[in-house]
Order: structure tokens, then sequence, then C-alpha cells
């Protein structure tokens, strides 16, 4: 497997789990009375986690295969890590628009915090998981 | 289900003539992965121009004598 692939599955993994955790910290949603504010202690508690998560996920791969974790990505990488952000980008707007949209009819500033938060999430697992589907099947 | 690209290539065969070149030595000569190589020779990925020159110029060999257009 290469080296990047398994790097989008150990992160790819890490931010599903934070999603999982936020949906599971913000329940019930409620989304025409709006949520309850976001939990900022634990926000950051999870900030610091992906930061120091990711850290030692990479670690450990670049560990595991030092010369592969220092080459650059090559022309076939390039499209593919490419072409997973561009769509997962499309993911975040889409949640962005939604958001505005719904902040411009119920007026609830913490349920635009919410679905902004959800979708920068989700856009990130979108881009992990577009990855490992380009990998595996050997182009973008 | 994915369409694959309508160029036909014979990197393996060239390769292999070489001595046996494996794909990781291939790969190091023309500036990509082993795993780029294998999906240059499955068809599942056609490299850029310059990488295509690359891999003729290493078998000493013209670019349509490697790759061909299939569509």
């Amino acid at each position: 497997m290469p080296f990047r692939e398994k790097s989008a599955w150990g992160m790819g993994l890490l931010f599903l789990a934070i999603t999982i955790w936020f949906i599971g910290a913000t329940q019930p949603l409620n989304w025409r009375s709006g949520v309850a504010p976001p939990p900022a202690g634990p926000l950051m508690a999870v900030t610091l986690f992906s930061i120091i998560g990711s850290i030692v996920i990479q670690s450990i791969l670049a560990g595991s295969s030092p010369r592969e974790a220092n080459a650059p990505a090559d022309e076939r990488e390039r499209q593919l890590l490419t072409r997973a952000s561009h769509l997962s980008g499309l993911v975040l707007g889409a949640g962005c628009i939604s958001a505005l949209f719904h902040y411009l009819v119920h007026r609830s500033g913490d349920t635009l915090f919410h679905i902004i938060l959800l979708s920068l999430l989700i856009s990130t697992v979108a881009e992990y998981a577009l990855q490992i589907v380009y990998f595996r099947r050997g182009h973008g | 289900m994915t369409r694959r690209p309508p160029i036909s290539n014979r990197v393996r065969f060239y390769r292999l003539l070489a001595d046996g070149m494996t794909q990781a030595e291939l790969g190091e000569k023309v500036g990509v992965t082993r795993h780029t190589i294998i999906a240059i020779e499955q068809g599942a990925y056609s490299p850029s121009l310059e990488t295509a020159f690359r891999i003729a110029r290493l078998f000493g060999v013209g670019v349509e004598d490697i790759f061909g257009w299939e569509g």
C-alpha cells in the first residue's frame, strides 16, 4: 500500500472518530429552534487531540517508511490529491451555503457554527475517503 | 466503474527486456513511484508527456513504440 494511502487511512479514521464525537456531543440537534451554544472546552480539547493525533499518526507512518515519507508526491499522486481536495471543497462549500441559508431563515448563530464545523469535518473525512478510493483504483 | 484511458502501452515488455528491470527501478529512473509504474502498466493511468518521453528515452525507443492510441 502506498505511503499516502496509509496516511489517508490514518487521518481519515482520526477525523471520522472526531466527526462521530462531534455529532454525539451536539445531540439532539434541533435545526428549527437552534442548538445549545458550542461546547467551547470540549471543542478546544478535541482540536488539540486532532493536532496531536495527526502528529502521532504521521510520525509512526514516517518512521515505518522514511524514504516514501520524504519523497514528494509524483504526477499521479498530485493529480489524485488535487481531485480529492477539489471534491471535498465542494462538500464544504455546500455545507457553508446551507448554513448561511439556515441562518437567514432561523437567525441562529449557534446552529450556523455547528453546521459549518460539521461541514468542515465531513469534507475532511470525504477528502481522505476519496484519496483512498483514487489510490486503490490507480487514478483520480 | 471508471473509464480507462484509451492508451495502450508496452512498458512492461520493454522493462523486462531491459534485464528485468524492476518497477521500483524504472520509477526511480523516470521520477515516479513504483505504484505509478504499476498503474501505467495496468493501463489504469496515462503518464504525462514528460514521463512518457523519459520512459521512451530510457529504453532507447520512440514514444510511439511504447504508447499507442486505442480510441
